[in-house]
């Protein structure tokens, strides 16, 4: 084998010690921003994952008396208006999105987004223009009014559906934590969001499906399947990856937008979006800066991470 | 290194097309997509030697008076059922009878009127020096002409019937089952009479309204889809100019009956930003104080202050409890509810005390207004000993309560969730939050599938029928809490037709009382209008609900 | 070729038949209607039934289908109920023109700085520079329209007074000289919209000029590629143009995109009268034709981009056999 071939492309053995993707983590751990930015991540959402143990007051509490308050001894962060503490609800902010952009992510950009990129790209043909023109559908819908409308339509109907599903089974708790309702929205999400990553993969297997290692697999009888899996699937990793981390970033910002019509989390439970919103506007901001400065902070330091984090793979991957 | 050069080609390519495309696009989009927004000609119509009544202000008018406002749903008054609309309708229409500053209600087109002795009929008389903008008189037949068209199948209205269903023969020409109106006559070139279905005393006020209002059966006729763009109307001002999106300007009627207006020009700033910040640049006359400013102009020592006045409003903001469904089916339950929560610290709290906390149902200045607090205070024990006294005496064993509301993340209302709170604490009940957009609430309060939900009334004329039977009458199609007193609908269908005044106010106080104590509705608050007028305005006022005001107004800089 | 794009082509009527019908349905299917939120507080079941069917709201779904799609094809998108006594057409498109100058005005502020910004980090690539280039232009990426509007009008507009608190005065404005001399500048009220807007714009063209320009400099596994024997075309086919186009394309699709969405916000906050606030409030307002025509429109320009850019795979990179089926 060539030695490009060695570091583009190797058919299958992911984790052995000379494995390309163990050479390419150990490229990317070298890019200090790479690090910083995956910390930052970790403390972020670390925070939420932890929010019920960490979060010095519930998301809830509040205190007519105190509202307004600038940062403290009492509330590291301030209060907001209805005097509860800033800071918990930070962490529980990021607890909702990081639920969020998780499931999304999963169910969408994984899942659908790569499972059909790879199934396009490799069969072709009428498969792949079948996929591709749904695709087409899904993404000249214009996303983000629609699911304002499918969640209006469907959300009520399916969260009769979880409530039935608790009230016959063992299963409890979907409905009152607020999941229930954003099943609508993660689904519609998926929906909506799986044709770019689908695209970018597809292009990727339509080149590498024409190398030497694919027909060897082809040769030896393969089924298409695993030669997808075993052959393919490693030599995308790079771009899925890529891949994620630019789709956090979005899916965040989608769940900060659909807050605005108040698709998502309700209140009193608290996301960025919500708490970015009780600050914007130029004369709120004159009068209590600190309510949108505190939730801008955090919700750019994590879009600043995905980004920087992203960028640095990118190089890692092209061997910089 | 042919590849390189071929990359950057590609860029500058893509740069390229994406320019033409845009540009072209732009084009198009100029070429195809003007002539639909400008509605600017000038002129006001023809201006004949229209004579004005003597004793009325013939000066000329003069100034122009800079305001900031919204684009109305439509000017077509026969439509119109919102508040922003009827802003524009008032000024540029005029019906049979008007509100004056004063809130009485009094003749307008009507030089004066008969009622017979049964109540049923009215008999108007027309001024005589009605015209249309464009110099043509108004008769019996352009009243009985509006009358009908405003009920017309083909028009449609969705608020026809609410205004002018006591009209005999209104109904059936509506659905279709008639072709004119029999209740509307023309007795002769300047008198009309209307016949009623009940000797109903509202009628006047709801004739304040502009679904009454007389539009020109010969524009319409003549341009039947866009005539609202340049309306000949009977009010006191003409539209001059309608630019979507951007302004509205208003020209005086200088024939206008009512004396002409002292300001000749009205310019309604339709896009831009905050309206305070234009205001303190001198560039509009009156802008609106919201939750941001109003410590500013409540500071006397401010610039702001000395120009700064509070109205009270006809709205009344508040939950409503669907009667019908559980827990809310107890009234016990319900007044635990209102009990648990301290509305006067919430209004402090969150709206910084610029709406008052509601006194009753009937909102201030309204006649049968009474200061009394009838409602239920902040009285914690209170609300634990009604939750006990109830047919589910804990919170444990209450069935899950959810609250819908309308607007959410940006327009979400934080009041709410400091009552949510405060029924936490106080009652131990978890009330869940649900909110949606405007159409999926409307759906679902009109189907009734509300448990619990907030909402707001706003007064369209000045009697307490327009709130206190609509939404309470147990056969009221507006009820929608499923409300049922009989006591109360007694007094309610007396008061509908007893013609001495003064009994029927006592019978509305009544009856509001025994609404309060039933806690279908928790009133929370009473709005109030916060606005900074500029000093080079005279006259300026807030009215509680949308009347004609234009007229009394005068800017001398 | 030539037989693949004519196919894809014909299948732009399809998709968009589908993409409105699906629209239609949703938006129908949907709980409330304009026609409730046009009657205010009066809402008597009776009259809205029959103001519904005067309106056209009656009937199956299907046959209201048709019945809009009658219309379309001849390019008459119905009436709005928001704005009465206005075609769609007269408001959608003064708004589209106002999004469009607004989005044109961002993409050329992106191109014209992110190119320069990515060629000097490239140039000073190995220094503290390149990476604190790409820093701050992807830290102002992060940061959401939201955030970015409210501080800039404070200090702009109320601090300074230097700039108009929002609306819009179009693209030009004339500044006067002494009442004589008229030299026209762009209007006030673009600046700070076009800040918001294109601040996300930047990292991403920047990145990719650097990248590519860097291809030109970073020779290394190049020099080791040909001294394998490789010739130069399949270096430059296989390393260096599939790298740099997946970015071109994705870059510029996510340009637009994002222009498209984040639009929502400047336009909102800031009182412009554009297609992507508008959007908004007909789907709040159900006011559904005009839902289904910037659908259409939008769809129909999405689908002709997508065949345009997938072309340019296929045409770029032969080895990209389109169309063809795995054996």
């Amino acid at each position: 084998m060539t030695t490009e071939a060695v570091e583009v492309a190797r058919p299958g053995a992911i984790g052995s010690p000379s494995s390309p993707s163990r050479e390419l983590w150990l490229r990317v751990r070298r890019k200090r921003l790479a690090m910083i930015s995956l910390v930052v991540i970790a403390a972020i959402y670390g925070g939420g994952l932890f929010a019920s143990v960490v979060a010095p007051y519930s998301y809830t509490e509040q205190n007519l008396d105190r509202g307004l308050e600038g940062p403290s001894a009492d509330h590291w962060l301030g209060t907001d208006r209805l005097g509860r503490d800033m800071f918990s609800r930070i962490l529980y902010s990021s607890r909702t999105n990081l639920v969020v952009t998780t499931a999304v992510l999963i169910s969408g950009s994984l899942v659908l987004g790569n499972g059909l990129g790879l199934l396009s790209g490799y069969r072709g043909g009428a498969i792949d223009g079948a996929i591709m023109r749904v695709g087409d559908v899904f993404a000249s819908l214009p996303g983000l009014p629609m699911l304002i409308l499918i969640n209006a339509t469907f959300a009520p109907r399916v969260v009769e559906f979880v409530r039935w599903v608790e009230d016959h089974t063992f299963i409890s708790g979907l409905v009152s934590s607020g999941a229930a309702s954003y099943l609508t929205v993660f689904a519609a999400l998926s929906l909506f969001s799986w044709v770019g990553t689908a695209r970018i993969i597809r292009a990727q297997v339509l080149q590498l499906r024409e190398r030497d290692f694919v027909m060897a697999a082809q040769a030896t009888g393969a089924s298409p399947f695993r030669i997808m899996w075993r052959h393919l699937l490693p030599n995308v990793s790079n771009l899925v990856i890529l891949q994620v981390s630019g789709t956090m970033g979005a899916i965040a910002g989608s769940e900060i937008f659909l807050s605005w019509f108040g698709v998502g989390v309700q209140p009193p439970a608290a996301s960025f979006g919500q708490m970015l919103f009780e600050g914007s506007g130029a004369r709120t901001f004159q009068a209590n800066p600190h309510l949108l400065l505190v939730p801008a902070f955090f919700v750019t330091a994590l879009m600043f991470a995905f980004n920087l984090f992203g960028d640095a793979f990118n190089d890692a991957v092209r061997g910089r | 290194m042919g590849g390189q050069n071929r990359v950057l080609a590609i860029l500058l390519g893509v740069l390229a097309v994406l320019v033409l495309a845009v540009g072209g696009l732009s084009a198009v989009l100029l070429a195809s997509g003007s002539g639909g927004d400008d509605n600017g000609s000038s002129g006001g119509g023809v201006t004949t030697g229209g004579g004005s009544s003597a004793g009325v202000d013939t000066s000329p008018a003069s100034g122009r008076l800079r305001l900031a406002s919204g684009d109305p749903i439509t000017l077509d008054p026969h439509i119109a059922g919102d508040a922003l609309s009827a802003e524009y309708i008032v000024e540029i229409f005029s019906g049979l009878m008007t509100i004056d500053p004063d809130l009485n209600i009094v003749p307008d087109l009507a030089a004066s009127f008969e009622v017979s002795d049964d109540g049923t009929q009215y008999t108007f008389v027309l001024r005589d020096d009605a015209f249309f903008h464009t110099g043509r008189r108004v008769t019996a037949e352009d009243v009985k002409y509006s009358i009908e068209r405003a009920s017309s199948r083909e028009v449609a209205s969705p608020v026809a019937l609410a205004y002018l269903g006591d009209i005999v023969g209104v109904r059936d020409h509506f659905f279709g089952l008639a072709d004119d109106v029999p209740g509307v006559e023309v007795i002769d070139e300047r008198t009309v009479r209307f016949s009623l279905d009940a000797p109903k005393p509202y009628f006047l006020a709801k004739m304040t309204y502009p679904t009454s209002f007389v539009v020109d059966q010969q524009q319409i006729e003549a341009n039947p889809r866009n005539w609202t763009r340049k309306p000949n109307g009977t009010g006191p001002y003409e539209l001059q100019e309608w630019r979507l999106g951007e302004r509205i300007v208003l020209r005086a009627n200088e024939r206008y009956y009512g004396g002409v207006p002292k300001v000749a020009e009205v310019l309604y700033e339709l896009a831009g930003g905050s309206a305070l910040t234009r205001f303190e640049n001198d560039e509009l006359d009156v802008a609106p104080i919201t939750v941001n400013d109003i410590e500013r102009a409540r500071d006397p020592s401010s610039d702001l202050a000395p120009l700064y006045t509070v109205s009270p409003q006809f709205t009344i903001s508040y939950i409503a409890f669907n009667t019908n469904v559980p827990p809310f089916d107890d009234v016990d339950v319900r007044k635990a509810f209102g009990l648990a929560i301290d509305r006067a610290k919430v209004a402090e709290v969150t709206f910084n005390n610029m709406l008052l906390p509601a006194t009753g149902i009937l909102p201030p200045a309204l006649p049968g207004f009474t200061p009394k607090d009838k409602t239920y205070g902040f009285d914690p024990d209170a609300a634990r000993a009604a939750l006990a006294a109830s047919k589910y005496g804990s919170a444990a064993d209450l069935p899950p309560v959810v609250i819908t509301e309308v607007g959410g993340g940006a327009e979400g209302r934080i009041d709410t969730q400091a009552f949510l709170e405060q029924w936490r604490e106080v009652l131990g009940v978890n009330v869940e939050i649900r909110q949606t957009d405007f159409a999926t609430f409307l759906a679902d309060q009109d189907a009734g599938r509300l448990q619990m939900f907030n909402a707001g009334w706003i007064m369209d004329y000045p009697d307490p029928e327009d709130i206190l039977d609509l939404k309470f009458h147990s056969e009221s199609a507006l009820n929608d809490v499923s409300y049922s007193n009989p006591q109360v609908d007694q007094l309610l269908d007396q008061a509908r037709v007893d013609r001495d005044p003064e009994a029927r106010i006592q019978q509305y106080q009544q009856a509001e009382k025994l609404i309060v104590e039933d806690a279908a509705w928790l009133p929370l608050y009473f709005s109030q209008s916060h606005v900074v007028v500029n000093p080079a305005v005279h006259g300026w006022f807030e009215p509680p609900m949308v009347i004609p005001r234009l007229r009394f107004v005068e800017v001398v800089r | 070729m030539a037989a693949y794009v004519i196919r894809r082509l014909l299948w732009l009527p399809v998709t968009l038949l589908i993409v409105t019908f699906l629209t239609f349905t949703i938006a129908r299917f949907g709980p409330g209607d304009p026609v409730s939120i046009a009657a205010g507080q009066f809402r008597d079941p009776e009259v809205l039934a029959q103001v519904r069917a005067e309106r056209g709201l009656d009937g199956t779904l299907v046959e209201q289908y048709v019945r809009w799609l009658g219309g379309a094809v001849r390019g008459d998108f119905g009436d709005s109920f928001l704005q009465q006594g206005f075609t769609v057409n007269e408001l959608i498109f003064p708004k589209m023109l106002v999004s469009a100058q607004l989005g044109f005005m961002a993409l050329v502020a992106v191109f014209s700085l992110g190119i320069p910004l990515g060629l000097i980090a490239a140039r000073l690539n190995g220094t503290w520079i390149d990476p604190f280039i790409i820093s701050i232009l992807l830290f102002l990426q992060a940061i959401p329209v939201l955030v970015v509007i409210p501080p800039i009008l404070w200090l702009f507009a109320l601090q300074f007074d230097l700039l108009p608190v929002g609306g819009w005065g179009g693209l030009v404005d004339i500044w006067w000289i002494g009442g004589v001399i008229a030299i026209p500048i762009p209007d006030p009220h673009l600046y700070i919209p076009l800040f918001s807007m294109s601040l996300g714009g930047f990292a991403g063209v920047a990145r990719l000029v650097r990248i590519t320009a860097l291809e030109v400099q970073s020779e290394d596994y190049i020099r080791t590629a040909r001294a394998k024997g490789l010739p130069e075309s399949t270096v430059q086919l296989r390393h260096v143009l599939p790298n740099s186009l997946l970015p071109v394309v994705t870059v510029v699709g996510f340009a637009l995109v994002g222009i498209l969405e984040g639009a929502f916000f400047t336009e909102t906050l800031l009182g412009i009268p554009g297609i992507g606030r508008f959007t908004f409030e007909a789907v709040v307002s159900r006011d559904y034709d005009v839902i289904m025509a910037i659908t259409s429109i939008l769809a129909a320009v999405f689908v002709l981009m997508n065949l345009a850019v997938e072309l340019t795979y296929g045409w770029i990179d032969p080895r990209i056999r389109l169309g063809e089926a795995r054996s």
